[in-house]
């Protein structure tokens, strides 16, 4: 028999032993789309609220650079508010999200709240001397302080700020560094941390700890990607847009300013004209690279979207002077892939022959069977071929050897050969002429 | 009457030519435009000028070798890189150049740095 069970996100349960409360508390903090320092807002809220470990505050340093500074401190400010708050959150269907956007109103109440109190705290990580609260996070250990009064590793400052004289330090530890430090009290209770809140604390302390370390890894890495991917574009947009513009602006500003003549006005819009039509074009191919893959690969008859292809009127425009031979198996298999996404692969890739082939010249496509339940589409051409020195580079986006080209074209035959789950290979002889070939799936059984 | 300065355009998209010989007759020049670079070197050896606006990506040749061996030869005419991309300014190459004017949708840049510089020339000679 199998029974259906939902995710327990949603759910509170009052009766629920501690663990599980905090356990279900912390993983909806996971789901929820928010930001490092909202997750860390809830992470506080896991630590303070009744349906978590239910200290009364929570004090979070984050490292920066070498040391640790004060970032967040989240608990009522007075005992009378304390209770209020309580009252409120112990209400019978207030949930996660609820309680998470009062403790945030909460923070970022200027008057009253506590966090200012401990901007300024900032303790080095390297420092010989050994002083509370970063000792906890050099030995990476937890640390229970009772009697702070009299406990001379307790750094001044932070006595006077925390006023209590008993605290918990929990390091927020990775598998790699510390990642910062959280402090909890029970400041308006006055109850004693007991093993259980320890235990538990701990728990919450290496769920943040490597929560922390993964955001911001993850935070590096795509700012490193993007950054990358935008210099590239920065530097293709730059040209694809510029000389279009500087066209449209210049042949503006004689509409705009001098006596022209109708002749020339028309020529002028014309000239414009055409060059919006240019910046669209650079536009609708981005897209189309953007929209691709979608839905699924389904089985291809290569012949007949060749035929097809081969009738199109502006093929036969590109094809003027050359000749087109296509040769086909009579059993060949289906191929798998995007239907549109695959024929227009296949057109680039013959545009590119028809263009690499001088007047006279000729453009073979082949299609065949291949091993290993492949079908191919070959294209041949006898132009100058593709000069060595670029040969490694002519899948990268933006890099083109025709006066007009964007260099797209291949990056694009590229994108839909990899998600339909095939491959492209090319094979140029300087001279002499190059052969792609677009090597799909088949659709056939073992 | 004082001779026309003589102005030669290396650019390869035809619309622009059409467009900077337009703008810079109109500013009292003589302007003579061609698409590449070796059509470039034809023009120099054949006449004089007394200034080259040059882009960087030309058909068939590097721009930037292009520009550096017109500076070796005539050595006294300012050369004003126009080009689509900004990034070439992180190349010594145009450093050599005597200006460095990114395209874009007014002429008024360019038409500026090609009076400074012909003025300059003009009190030099």
């Amino acid at each position: 028999m199998i029974q259906r069970h939902q995710f327990p996100l949603q759910e509170y349960h009052p009766d629920a032993p501690r663990e599980v409360q905090l356990l279900s508390f912390i993983s909806q903090v996971f789901i929820q789309p928010f930001s490092l320092e909202d997750n860390l807002l809830a992470l506080l809220t896991a630590l303070t609220s009744g349906s978590g470990v239910g200290f009364n505050r929570a004090m979070l340093f984050l490292v920066e650079g070498r040391s640790l500074r004060g970032r967040l401190w989240l608990g009522p400010p007075t005992p009378e508010e304390a209770r209020s708050i309580w009252e409120v959150l112990s209400t019978p269907g207030i949930g996660f999200v609820e309680i998470v956007d009062y403790n945030r109103a909460l923070l970022e109440r200027r008057e009253g709240g506590l966090s200012h109190r401990i901007d300024r705290l900032n303790y080095g990580l390297d420092e010989t001397r050994d002083i509370i609260p970063s000792l906890a996070a050099r030995r990476r250990e937890i640390l229970h302080v009772r009697g702070a009064a009299d406990e001379p590793l307790v750094d001044g400052a932070f006595r006077d700020v925390i006023g209590v004289e008993e605290f918990l330090c929990i390091p927020l530890v990775s598998r790699e560094d510390v990642m910062g430090e959280i402090i909890v009290d029970n400041a308006f209770t006055g109850a004693a941390i007991q093993a259980p809140d320890i235990r538990l604390a701990g728990l919450c302390g290496l769920i943040a700890g490597n929560y922390i370390y993964t955001s911001l890894l993850l935070k590096k890495m795509v700012d490193m990607e993007k950054l990358a991917a935008l210099g590239e574009v920065g530097v293709f947009l730059a040209h694809q847009l510029r000389n279009p513009l500087t066209v449209i602006g210049g042949f503006t500003d004689q509409l705009l300013g001098d006596a022209l003549s109708e002749r020339k006005k028309k020529r002028n819009l014309n000239i414009i004209r055409k060059e919006i039509k240019r910046l669209e074009e650079v536009i609708n191919k981005i897209g189309r690279l953007s929209r691709l893959g979608g839905g699924p690969v389904v089985p291809l008859d290569l012949r007949r979207m060749i035929d097809g292809l081969l009738a199109l009127p502006a093929l036969g425009i590109k094809a003027r002077g050359r000749r087109i031979r296509f040769e086909c198996r009579p059993d060949l298999p289906e191929a798998l892939g995007h239907k549109l996404d695959a024929a227009e692969a296949v057109r680039n890739v013959l545009d590119n022959a028809l263009e690499a082939a001088p007047w006279g010249g000729e453009v073979v496509i082949r299609c065949a069977g291949g091993p290993d339940r492949t079908v191919s589409v070959s294209v041949t051409d006898n132009g100058p071929g593709i000069p060595p020195g670029i040969r490694d580079r002519i899948f990268a986006p933006f890099m083109t050897t025709k006066k007009k080209g964007m260099g797209l074209g291949l990056v694009y035959v590229k994108r839909v050969m990899d998600i339909a789950g095939g491959r492209v290979e090319i094979e140029s002889r300087e001279g002499q002429g190059t052969e792609v070939r677009l090597i799909f799936r088949t659709g056939g059984q073992d | 009457m004082k001779a026309k300065p003589r102005i030669l355009i290396v650019e390869d998209e035809r619309t622009l030519c059409l467009l900077y010989r337009e703008e810079l007759e109109k500013e009292g020049y003589e302007v003579t435009t061609v698409l590449d670079a070796a059509s470039a070197l034809e023009a120099l050896e054949k006449s004089d000028f007394d200034l080259i606006v040059s882009d960087i990506r030309l058909p068939g040749a590097n721009g930037l070798d292009f520009i550096r061996s017109v500076m070796e030869r005539w050595k006294t005419v300012p050369v004003i890189i126009n080009t689509a991309y900004e990034s070439y300014k992180q190349d010594f190459a145009t450093w050599a150049a005597d200006e460095y004017v990114v395209k874009s949708g007014s002429l008024e840049e360019l038409k500026k740095k090609i009076r400074a510089l012909l003025e300059k020339r003009h009190v030099a000679a």
